[in-house]
């Protein structure tokens, strides 16, 4: 066979006289992107990503179809080829209707592969599920039982009836995991001999030091309170999470090798530059621990008190001496812990005072629910308008009584005072839960926001200090979620990871396709309540500081695990056209338009098509016809409505359809699934 | 034998011989067939079209993917009167558009649509090549040329007037 | 004395037939005239139109005759006195439309009855296929077409002896010669045109074909929408046959030719010679990709050369003539003569053959006698939607294949279609746009998505839903699908709306940024509003409005609700004082 010498991309190769320039390039390990190529397959030439320049030519050529001449000079990287190769992809998005990944992983600030581990919950695997969340979470007991999961209330199963109860589904998995013989344990890295600091033990801290170690570096993290952990272990109460189930995660990690320092405080027993000199990189993960005051007057009297500092006296193990009759101030989920707390330090009157209505408050309707049938009283549309003392020590409260007035830039209706309306509870104890701070006592060298959190940047969290870096409440926006937290932690320990050998730092966000689903589209899948977590009676547990929840029987948690719907593509971690769409990178929006028809259908026999997500390169058509030698699948209509179907849309008369599957494994993206 | 299994009332396959005799058992003459096909039954029926596949070797999704094709092929049956109205350059920049809309507001019809009566199906089509008489509409074969939409809705008037409606 | 109706498709639209049949009505046994029809001749805009001839010689061209003119007609030929037709006598200025072009492959349109095979014979039909196949070898007819410098008048230009040599040169026993009678776009119909009114000369000129490159096979492929067309060429077929212009030992040489007709079936991607193929071979007419080329594996993987009807029709003449007969017609590189479908805001519109070289000006002012109407020329589409539009800056282009590729816009296979200053040119865009993504084969993402969203932009821009950057995003577009379409199709579908932008970007800003319409015709884009002063209050317009829009007392001045107008327009048309203003 005669030889011919070619260059792509400037790399010399050769190959046979009359081969595409497509196999030359594959043979040399060159990928010409392409998305109806099939060397067992007449050529097509639908998909157009295979177009190449060659130098002296005017036109670009389909690299699938040319065929290579001695002594040509080729690109695939040049501008013009990158432009048309985007395009193409952009109109290929713009048509494509399908979901890359479930909304409720979308939606979860961390990205969890929520639909992977929930399969494995379903078919037993708990140990594999633990795996997969791990990926994301380090400590998934202690998560999945505080999270105020963003995942179920994106979860499209609630189109159907109620979403999954996926954050308890992940704690059901993660103590199985905990109580089982031989717990999950992710492998390290070999060390690279970098030395990280962590300041802060928190659910940033912990789950960045759990990353960093498992890429290899050395890793400690240095806490002011006597044991890791943060929010989790101080701020959120016992009966919410039980403190020995976070000290088995906290212990996993320290058993991968993390060291652990605790009553260490940065400024007192440790300066920040001590810290910093000692370390190749430094992650600031102190959290915001101080409590904003209530901010009327007699604020500063004796029984006012933070909600954070009162939580952490208790979960220190202090019961501090609250009265009978206490006032929290606030609608959060800390106001939330800090009556249930109240409760249980035997308050007899445990008021709620809020600004605003049960509708607006971002406490969790649940956490609400819980508290009013421990008996603490709600007082909506109040504001404390001044506590007044008696000899320094707080005596009563005068509220203002409020009204819902115009929504305000948050969108909720803004409270305003009505004229001349008030009411006094007596009281002998205020807790503020309004809001929480970062304390820069410490850490002064470091540059703050606006707001006075510490200023890192969005993509790499670094701050204003080379090779310091800082993620969770402290940082930029303040006070969130612990998944919030955990998901900046995780970007963090991505980016430090990249700082430290020295690779670059940007980190695009990956594009996703996403699917508008209707609950019209879902109208004919089978109802099936939501599973039901058994909780301790409110007589009972309102004297205690045992967990509420019972957790899921097993059956229980299977069966709710099933509901899971798998919205997100099956295909995804192979399909061809998301990762060259990454590659790209593209904007499909700005070509939003029509989209072809979009249909799921079970025809054949054991394949499942999704018309949304098919490109029409035709491959599954040709393939059927031209190596299963059947022909059942066919193009249907003209331009941009056509449409693959099997022979007349009829089930009957696909039956020749056995189980080759070859279509399946052809299509380049989720557009066949195979049913097993 | 027909493998089609549908429900629907079987076509009479007897007149389709003849065409078959000429023209059959070669699927290079698969258009030739269905446009035979075609004015033999006003449209193509599922079932003549799984005999046709049959009789010229091609598998019937791809007798479907040919008939979807081509824009001369209709799967259901027509009205009695084919209402063809052009939208060539010469129609389009002296008013067809106006012509199609009012029809089709008279008629209660789209483009590839026929009224419940099953008198009138309406298409919109590509030039019909009678450019200096523009807009022009094609009657089952009769051109009426430089129509206004009133003149247009009173020639089916007319029409529906000789059908008695 | 001899009576000719002219039968086209266009003429019968017009009313010949009815002409025909009052005519025959009013004829008796042994009449002393005869009556025969005829093809087209191209004046459109005239017909019906009846000639009247003594022998050969026309004693009078009667235009827009009504079948109440019968009896005139008769009458003037049974009794000679021509004075009775005066008055649907064609005008001089009117005559000017023929004798200002020069005819080749239109030589015989309108002159000959189509389906006679004498008719043809007498007008020196089938001489030029006895002396090819008699005293010429392929390599001769190739070279004389050579030097006739004919090029392929389907749209691309291709030198046609260099596809005829290509096809020549392939090895094999089978090959096939085809003829692209596919007429899609929208506004040409000179294909249509040749094959009613004289389908030997394609017969012929294919013969020549297949002889130069050794055919044995050839096919037509027909719009089905042309059923006159393909009527007359049936019957010349089976003429030809019988005469041993078709079928074994043609005219007793060794050459043996047989021909046949595939009448398409509605997809205008199969004027695309690949697609063409898929669709002769009985598939979706989908383009294949290139190579292989026709010439090589074409129908049915065997060679093929495809030509457009036109271009075959100049075949017999070039070959009776001689190629530097051709060649000494037209530009440096377009030779011969080019056949135009003039239509739109036309004063003549109809079939229009001149010499490559001539300007735009020349054509539409000359022999199209400018706009309709009195208005003023804005634009000439050149090409339909593969094509581009040329301004009224650019009028004095010379016609040949590189002036008018240099304007934006190409050749094409002859479609003109004219505007004036009420043609939104955004609009035209769209329209184009409209119909090639209708006519996309899907096949290909650049052009099937493609087309889709550039019309899906250039719809939200006509209806005042543009956006800021939505021009750059065409362009944007346009090059890529320029760049990655598969076919012809696709490749071309961006011009119309390139051209557009490059000529009248300012339409497209004002629709954007003003929601404006400049030409008044993007009806979204309107107000419609009444000039008190001007009204008279007659009520009519309130009458007439579908939407019950208008109100007003009787003899006041009546006001249009504009949240309730639908811009039908229909109260401009009723007002008879001018009142409605229109913005």
């Amino acid at each position: 066979m005669e030889q011919i010498k070619i260059t792509v991309n400037g790399i010399e190769m050769t190959g046979n006289k009359g081969e595409t320039i497509l196999n030359i390039a594959a043979k040399n390990g060159v990928e010409i992107p392409n998305l109806c190529y099939s060397p067992n397959l007449k050529l097509y030439g639908a998909c157009g990503l295979c177009l190449i320049e060659a130098e002296g030519m005017p036109k670009l050529m389909r690299a699938c179809s040319a065929v290579a001449n001695d002594g040509m000079v080729l690109s695939t990287e040049t501008p013009r080829v990158k432009k048309a190769r985007k395009i193409a992809l952009e109109l290929i998005m713009s048509d494509h209707e399908g979901d890359c990944v479930a909304p409720c992983s979308l939606n979860c600030p961390a990205h969890t592969d929520i639909q992977g581990y929930l399969k494995q919950i379903a078919l037993g695997n708990d140990s594999e599920a633990v795996k997969i969340i791990k990926e994301k979470i380090s400590i998934p007991a202690s998560v999945g039982r505080i999270c105020p999961h963003p995942c179920e209330s994106n979860c499209r199963r609630r189109l159907v009836e109620e979403p999954l109860s996926i954050a308890f589904l992940k704690a059901f998995a993660a103590d199985r995991d905990l109580e089982s013989d031989n717990p999950f344990k992710a492998d390290c890295e070999e060390s690279t001999g970098k030395k990280v600091a962590v300041i802060g033990g928190g659910p940033a801290g912990l789950n960045a030091a759990y990353y960093l170690r498992l890429s290899g570096h050395d890793v400690t993290i240095y806490d002011a309170m006597p044991e890791m952990g943060g929010m989790l272990r101080y701020g959120i109460p016992e009966y919410r999470l039980p403190k020995n189930v976070l000290r088995k995660e906290v212990k996993a990690i320290a058993d991968l090798g993390v060291k652990m320092i605790n009553n260490t405080k940065i400024g007192k027993d440790i300066s920040f530059d001590e810290i910093r000199n000692g370390a190749d990189a430094v992650l600031v993960t102190v959290g915001a621990w101080k409590g904003s005051s209530v901010g009327c007057k007699g604020e500063d009297l004796e029984g006012v008190v933070s909600g954070i500092d009162f939580l952490r006296e208790v979960n220190m193990g202090n019961i501090p001496d609250i009265g009978k009759n206490v006032a929290v101030v606030g609608g959060g989920n800390t106001a939330m812990d800090a009556c249930r707390t109240a409760v249980r330090c035997g308050a007899e009157n445990v008021y709620v005072i809020y600004r605003r209505t049960r509708a607006e408050a971002p406490a969790e309707d649940i956490e609400i629910e819980e508290a009013i049938e421990e008996g603490v009283q709600f007082l909506f549309l109040t504001n404390p308008d001044e506590i007044v003392g008696e000899n320094g020590k707080v005596k009563e409260v005068r509220l203002q009584i409020m009204e819902l007035g115009e929504p305000d830039a948050s969108g909720r209706r803004k409270p305003v005072p009505v004229e001349g309306e008030f009411r006094t509870i007596a009281v002998d104890t205020v807790i503020s839960a309004i809001g929480q701070k970062y304390a820069p006592a410490g850490f002064e060298a470091i540059g703050t926001t606006d707001r006075g959190t510490i200023l890192a940047d969005k993509v790499t969290c670094m701050t204003n200090i080379d090779g310091v870096f800082a993620a969770g409440d402290a940082t930029n926006r303040g006070a969130s979620i612990a998944i919030d937290a955990i998901a900046e932690a995780n970007t963090a320990a991505k980016a430090i990871n990249a700082y430290l050998l020295g690779m670059p730092m940007d980190f695009p966000e990956p594009y996703y396709s996403k699917r508008n689903v209707t609950a019209e589209m879902l109208a004919d899948r089978e109802k099936k309540a939501r599973a039901v977590m058994p909780v301790k009676a409110p007589e009972y547990r309102k004297n205690n500081f045992e967990s509420v929840i019972n957790g899921f029987s097993e059956e229980q948690a299977r069966e709710e695990a099933k509901r899971c719907l798998e919205c997100g593509c099956h295909d995804f971690k192979d399909c061809k056209l998301i990762r060259y769409v990454n590659d790209a990178p593209v904007f499909p929006e700005r070509l939003a338009g029509a989209k072809h028809e979009c249909f799921k259908e079970q025809k054949l026999v054991t394949i499942e098509r999704d018309q949304g997500k098919c490109i029409l390169c035709n491959l599954c058509v040709r393939t059927c016809k031209e190596n299963a030698g059947k022909g059942i699948l066919g193009l249907v209509g003209r331009g941009f409505r056509t449409v693959i179907k099997p022979e007349f849309d009829n089930p009957e008369t696909v039956a020749g359809c056995k189980d080759c599957n070859m279509c399946a494994d052809l299509c380049p993206t989720g557009a066949l699934k195979i049913l097993r | 034998m027909c493998q089609c299994n549908c429900t629907g009332p079987k076509s009479d396959l007897s007149p389709l011989g003849s065409v078959l005799k000429e023209y059959g058992g070669v699927s290079s003459n698969l258009i030739t067939i269905l446009q035979k096909a075609q004015s033999i039954y006003g449209y193509l029926p599922k079932d003549v079209m799984y005999h046709i596949a049959e009789n010229v070797g091609v598998t019937p999704a791809e007798v479907m993917g040919v008939s979807t094709f081509y824009s001369q092929f209709r799967l259901s049956p027509i009205g009695k009167y084919l209402i063809m109205s052009c939208q060539g350059t010469a129609c389009h920049v002296n008013g067809s558009e106006r012509v199609l809309n009012a029809i089709s507001e008279y008629l209660g019809i789209g483009n590839g649509e026929t009224t419940q009566d099953g008198l009138f199906t309406l298409e919109e089509v590509a030039c019909l090549g009678c450019c200096s008489l523009a807009p022009v509409i094609m009657i089952n074969g009769e051109a009426y040329g430089n129509l206004t939409p009133d003149s247009a809705v009173e020639v089916i008037k007319n029409i529906q007037k000789e059908e008695g409606k | 004395m001899r009576i000719v109706i002219g039968e086209g498709s266009c003429g019968i639209a017009a009313g010949a037939g009815k002409v025909h049949k009052a005519i025959e009505s009013l004829m008796t046994e042994n009449e002393s005239f005869t009556l025969g029809t005829t093809g087209c001749i191209g004046m459109c805009f005239l017909e019906p139109i009846v000639d009247l001839y003594d022998g050969e010689t026309l004693l009078r061209r009667l235009v827009k005759v009504k079948a109440d003119d019968a009896e005139n007609i008769v009458n003037a030929a049974k009794t000679g006195d021509l004075s009775l037709v005066d008055s649907i006598t064609i005008s001089a200025d009117d005559e000017e439309f023929l004798s200002r072009q020069t005819r080749i492959a239109l030589r015989h349109c309108g002159l000959i009855d189509p389906v006679s095979l004498d008719d043809y014979r007498e007008s020196d039909g089938y001489e030029a296929l006895e002396k090819v196949l008699k005293t010429m070898t392929p390599e001769e007819v190739i070279e004389e077409i050579k030097i006739s410098g004919l090029a392929g008048r389907g749209g691309a230009g291709f030198p046609t002896w260099f596809k005829w040599n290509a096809a020549r040169q392939s090895v094999s026993d089978v090959k096939y010669l085809i003829c692209n009678a596919d007429e899609g776009d929208p506004g040409a119909f000179m294909d249509r045109a040749v094959i009613e009114s004289d389908p030997h000369t394609l017969i012929e000129g294919m013969l020549i074909g297949a002889y130069a490159i050794g055919a044995r096979e050839m096919i037509v492929y027909v719009r089905a929408e042309y059923p006159l067309a393909i009527t007359n060429l049936e019957i010349a077929i089976e003429q030809a046959k019988k005469a041993n212009l078709l079928g074994e030992n043609i005219l007793g040489t060794s050459f043996s030719c047989d021909m046949r007709i595939k009448a398409g079936a509605g997809a205008f991607v199969c004027g695309e010679e690949t697609a063409l193929i898929e669709s002769l071979e009985g598939k979706r007419g989908m383009p294949r990709l290139k190579p292989p080329f026709p010439a090589q594996k074409g129908y049915m993987d065997e060679p093929s050369n495809i030509n457009n009807v036109e271009t075959f029709a100049n075949v017999a003449w070039i070959m009776n003539n001689g190629g530097a007969a051709f060649a000494a017609m037209g530009t440096e590189n377009s030779k011969g003569t080019k056949v135009f479908a003039l239509t739109g805001k036309i004063r003549k519109g109809g079939l229009v053959e001149i010499p490559m070289g001539k300007t735009l000006r020349d054509v539409i002012y000359g022999i199209g006698g400018g706009i309709r109407d009195d208005k003023e020329f804005k634009a000439v589409q050149m090409g339909g939607p593969s094509g581009g539009c040329i301004p009224k800056e650019l009028l004095d282009t010379v016609i040949d294949y590189k002036a008018l590729g240099a304007t934006g816009a190409i050749m094409g296979s002859g479609g003109m279609v004219v505007m004036d200053e009420s043609t939104c040119m955004v609009g035209m865009a769209k329209f184009f746009l409209d119909f090639t993504a209708l006519e996309s084969c899907g096949k290909c993402v650049h052009c099937r998505i493609g087309t889709r969203r550039m019309q899906e932009i250039l719809t939200r821009i006509v209806k005042g839903e543009g956006k800021e950057g939505d021009i750059e995003l065409l362009e944007e577009l346009c090059e890529a699908v320029k760049d990655g379409a598969l076919c012809g199709l696709g490749q071309t579908a961006p011009n119309p709306v390139l051209t557009t932008i490059r000529y009248f970007r300012n339409e497209y800003e004002a629709h954007i940024k003003d929601k404006k319409c400049p030409a008044k015709e993007c009806v979204d884009l309107l107000t419609y509003s009444i000039v008190a002063e001007k009204c008279k209050g007659c009520t009519l317009c309130a009458k007439k409005c579908p939407a019950k829009a208008i109100s007003g007392e009787v003899k006041k001045a009546h006001i249009i609700d504009s949240d309730i107008c639908i811009r039908c327009g229909q109260c401009v048309n009723s007002c008879r004082f001018g009142a409605i203003n229109v913005e």
